[in-house]
C-alpha cells in the first residue's frame, strides 16, 4: 500500500498547479459568458444560464467546437470567446503537457519499479538467492543457478539493471537499481523472508563486502553469505562474524596452484568438484624448478607462498601494471630496459613464468618477451577477464587462471553443494598420502568420470529412506551402496563426507555406518549411479529390493501372488 | 510570512465565507440565494482542494477529506438545480434540497477552517 501511495503523491504534487490554472481558467471563462448580456432570435436581450455556458466553455476549451449555442453570438460576447479561448486553451495544453512530463518524470519511473519490484519479491515463494552487483562473474552465476533458485539482484547503476533486463533470463530475474550500502534496499530484496537462502556479495572493495556482511548478518541470521575478501586481515573479520563461505580468489588459486605443483592426487580431488576426470593430463603437470612471477602483488603473493610450500626457488619482478603504464606511456611489456629485467630474474635458467598483474595485456605481453628470451618456458598467466579469453586462447600460453571464472565456479559450487566448501577445505589441510588413498578409492568404486552430488535424508529429498528410518528400521551405507539390477553387486558410488543433525562431520564414512535421519551426505557416483541412488531412497519398492532381495507385492497382487517366505 | 500559507489559507477561508453567503437567507427562496454566489463557491472549494492536494501529513489528509465533501455537496446542489430548471422546468420545490445541501457543505467547510486555524497555531514558525 505505501508504495503506491508515494506514486500518488508524487502525481498529485506535480499535478497540483496544472489543475488550478485549468479550473481558475474555466472559471473566468463561465462567469463572462454568464455576465455578458446576448441576443436571443427574436433580437430580444437574454443572459446565457449557467449550463449553456458550462456546456459551451467546455467544448471551446477542449477545442471540439460545436458552435454558437443557444444563439449567434454578439460582438460582445464574440471578444469574450476570443479572450476565453487563449486563456482556456492554453490551460488544457499547459496541464496536458505536465502530465506527458510527469509520465517521463525519472523519479516517477523509479518509484514504479521500486513498486514492481517490491510487490514481485512479496509473492515469491520459491526458495531465492540476492545476489549484488552485476557483472561478468554473477552473469555466469546467474546463468548457472537460475532455475535451481529465483535469482534477485541489486545493482548500483541503471545501465546494468537494463543489460540484465536485456538478456532475458528465464525464470525472471529480478532486478533493482539501487544504492547498495543502505540496509533498506537489502530489506527490500527480500533478506527477511524465510524463502531467502543466500546473499552472495563479491564486490571487488573488502570494506564494503565486509559492511554489506554485518549488515545481513544482523538482518538475517538464518541465510547463508557467500562474501568476498582478498586479504587474511578481512578474512579473519568474516569468520569472526560466523560467516563460513568466504571467497578469496587468490587464496583459491593459491591453493590449487600448491596442489598442481607438489599433491596432484590431491588436486584431482578438488579439480573433481568441477568435472574434471579423476586422471592427469600431461600437459597440466606444471614444471619443477625456477619460477618468476612478475608482478607480486596479492596473486603473486598467494602463488610465491604455494611454491615455498612446494620447496621450489623462485625469484619475482614486483611491476605494478598502473604505475608500468603511467610511467612508460604504453600499455605493453617488452622494451629493452624490461629485457633486461627479465634476464636479471633469471629467465633463461627458469622453468616456468608467472604473469599475475592486473592488466590483461601487460600479462600477455609478459610472457611473449620471455618466450622470445627463452623458447622452453612454461607459460602461466593471470587472465582478469572473462571476456579476454580469446586472445589468451590464439597466445599459446600454457596454462591461464581465470579470476572471474575461478570465483565464479567455486561460487556456483559451493551454493549448489554447500558440503562441498567443507570437504575442499579438508583436501587442502590434507597431506597427498590421503589424496592418493581416496583418489584410489574413487577410481576403483567410481571410475574416472565422477558426479558430485548432494543428499539429505529428509521426507522431500528421501522419501523412501526417510519413512524406513522414521519407522526405526536400520541401513548402513553398504546396503545403501548396492546395485539396483542386481544387490549382490556394489553400484559405483562412493561416499565423500556426512554431516549429521548435530553438524558433526565425518569424511569418508566406513561402510558400515549406520544411516540416520538428517543426515546430509555428499556422495561421487557415476551419472548412471547417481539416477539410481535418488530413484533407490525414494521409491519403496527400489528401497524393499535392496533390503530384502524380494519384490514388494502391492495392491491385488499380494492375494494372487504366493510367497515362499511367507 | 509564508506564501504557500497565504495562498492556501485565502481559499479555505473563502470557499467558507462564500459558502455561507450562499446558503443564508430562507430556505425555500430562491431570491436570497443568488447562482452566481454558487458558482464561486464551487470554483473556490475546487481551487481550495488542489492546494490540500499533496499533503502527506495527517492534518493534511483530514483537511482534503473535509474539501472533498464540500465538492461533493456543493456539485450536487448545482446539479440539482440545472435538473430542476432545465429538465422538470419546475424549481420551486427544490429550493429547500439545494439550499440545505450547501448547507452541509458549509459544516465541512467550518470544519475545514478550524483544522487550519489549528494547525496555523500549533505551528511554530
Amino acid at each position: 500500500m505505501r508504495e503506491h501511495d508515494t506514486i500518488f503523491w508524487i502525481i498529485v504534487r506535480r499535478m497540483r498547479t496544472p489543475l488550478i490554472v485549468l479550473i481558475a481558467t474555466m472559471a473566468i471563462s463561465i462567469l463572462g459568458m454568464v455576465l455578458i448580456p446576448g441576443v436571443d432570435s427574436n433580437g430580444k436581450p437574454y443572459h446565457m444560464n449557467f449550463l449553456d455556458a458550462i456546456y459551451f466553455v467546455t467544448y471551446m476549451a477542449s477545442t471540439i467546437g460545436f458552435g454558437e449555442i443557444p444563439y449567434e453570438f454578439t460582438y460582445a460576447q464574440r471578444m469574450w470567446v476570443i479572450f476565453s479561448i487563449f486563456i482556456a486553451v492554453i490551460g488544457w495544453f499547459y496541464a496536458i503537457g505536465a502530465l506527458v512530463t510527469l509520465v517521463q518524470d525519472k523519479q516517477l519511473l523509479a518509484e514504479i519499479n521500486l513498486a514492481r519490484f517490491k510487490r514481485k519479491i512479496k509473492d515469491l515463494k520459491e526458495p531465492f538467492i540476492i545476489i549484488l552487483g552485476y557483472n561478468n562473474i554473477t552473469k555466469t552465476l546467474i546463468n548457472k543457478l537460475n532455475g535451481t533458485k529465483r535469482i534477485v539482484v541489486i545493482d548500483k547503476s541503471q545501465e546494468k539493471i537494463e543489460a540484465l533486463e536485456l538478456e532475458n533470463f528465464i525464470p525472471e530475474v529480478y532486478a533493482l537499481s539501487a544504492n547498495i550500502d543502505n540496509p533498506e534496499i537489502l530489506k527490500l530484496a527480500g533478506i527477511k523472508k524465510r524463502n531467502c537462502k543466500a546473499l552472495i556479495v563479491l564486490f571487488n572493495n573488502d570494506f564494503k563486502n565486509t559492511k554489506i556482511a554485518l549488515l545481513a548478518r544482523l538482518l538475517n541470521e538464518r541465510i547463508d553469505l557467500v562474501i568476498k575478501s582478498t586479504t587474511k586481515a578481512q578474512s579473519e573479520h568474516l569468520k569472526n562474524l560466523g560467516i563460513k563461505s568466504i571467497i578469496d580468489p587468490f587464496e583459491l588459486i593459491g591453493n590449487r596452484f600448491y596442489l598442481a605443483l607438489d599433491a596432484p592426487a590431491l588436486w584431482l580431488l578438488e579439480m573433481m568438484f568441477y568435472k574434471h576426470p579423476l586422471k592427469v593430463d600431461t600437459i597440466e603437470v606444471l614444471p619443477r624448478g625456477k619460477y618468476i612471477i612478475c608482478g607480486y602483488g596479492r596473486m603473486g603473493q598467494a602463488l610465491g607462498k604455494a611454491l615455498e610450500r612446494a620447496n621450489l626457488s623462485f625469484s619475482y619482478i614486483d611491476l605494478k601494471s598502473s604505475q608500468y603504464k603511467q610511467t612508460k606511456q604504453s600499455a605493453l611489456f617488452g622494451d629493452k630496459q624490461d629485457y633486461k629485467l627479465l634476464e636479471e630474474a633469471g629467465v633463461k635458467e627458469a622453468v616456468a613464468i608467472v604473469a599475475a598483474t592486473k592488466d590483461d595485456l601487460i600479462n600477455l605481453t609478459i610472457l611473449l618477451t620471455a618466450k622470445k628470451l627463452n623458447p622452453n618456458i612454461y607459460t602461466i598467466a593471470r587472465e582478469n577477464s572473462i571476456e579476454d579469453i580469446t586472445i589468451f586462447q590464439s597466445a599459446k600460453i600454457d596454462r591461464n587462471y581465470i579470476l572471474e571464472a575461478i570465483t565464479s565456479e567455486y561460487v556456483q559450487l559451493i551454493i549448489h553443494t554447500p558440503l562441498a566448501r567443507i570437504f575442499l577445505e579438508e583436501v587442502y589441510r590434507q597431506n597427498e598420502a590421503w589424496g592418493e588413498r581416496v583418489v584410489r578409492m574413487l577410481k576403483q568404486r567410481v571410475g574416472d568420470e565422477v558426479e558430485i552430488f548432494e543428499l539429505k535424508v529428509s521426507k522431500n529429498k528421501a522419501f523412501a529412506l526417510h519413512q524406513f528410518l522414521k519407522n526405526d528400521g536400520k541401513v548402513t551405507l553398504k546396503e545403501l551402496s548396492k546395485s539396483l539390477e542386481d544387490r549382490n553387486k556394489e553400484a559405483k558410488i562412493a561416499f565423500l563426507l556426512v554431516k549429521n543433525r548435530k553438524e558433526q562431520v565425518t569424511f569418508l564414512p566406513p561402510q558400515n555406518y549406520e544411516v540416520k535421519v538428517s543426515d546430509t551426505f555428499l556422495i561421487a557416483a557415476t551419472k548412471e549411479a547417481k539416477e539410481d541412488f535418488e530413484l533407490l531412497v525414494n521409491n519403496i519398492n527400489e528401497f524393499h529390493y535392496i533390503l530384502t532381495g524380494k519384490d514388494l507385492k502391492f495392491g491385488i497382487l499380494k492375494f494372487f501372488s504366493k510367497d515362499e517366505n511367507e | 510570512m509564508n506564501t504557500q500559507k497565504i495562498i492556501s489559507g485565502f481559499f479555505i477561508i473563502m470557499a467558507m465565507t462564500l459558502n455561507f453567503g450562499f446558503f443564508y437567507g430562507d430556505i425555500d427562496k430562491f431570491s436570497h440565494h443568488s447562482p452566481y454566489e454558487l458558482f464561486a463557491t464551487i470554483v473556490v472549494n475546487l481551487i481550495a482542494t488542489i492546494l490540500k492536494l499533496g499533503d502527506k501529513t495527517q492534518l493534511g489528509s483530514v483537511l482534503l477529506a473535509t474539501s472533498l465533501v464540500a465538492d461533493i455537496q456543493l456539485i450536487s446542489a448545482a446539479i440539482v438545480w440545472g435538473i430542476a430548471l432545465y429538465v422538470m422546468h419546475d424549481v420551486t420545490n427544490s429550493a429547500q434540497i439545494i439550499v440545505s445541501l450547501s448547507g452541509g457543505a458549509l459544516m465541512a467547510n467550518i470544519v475545514s477552517v478550524i483544522l487550519f486555524i489549528g494547525d496555523t497555531l500549533k505551528s511554530k514558525r
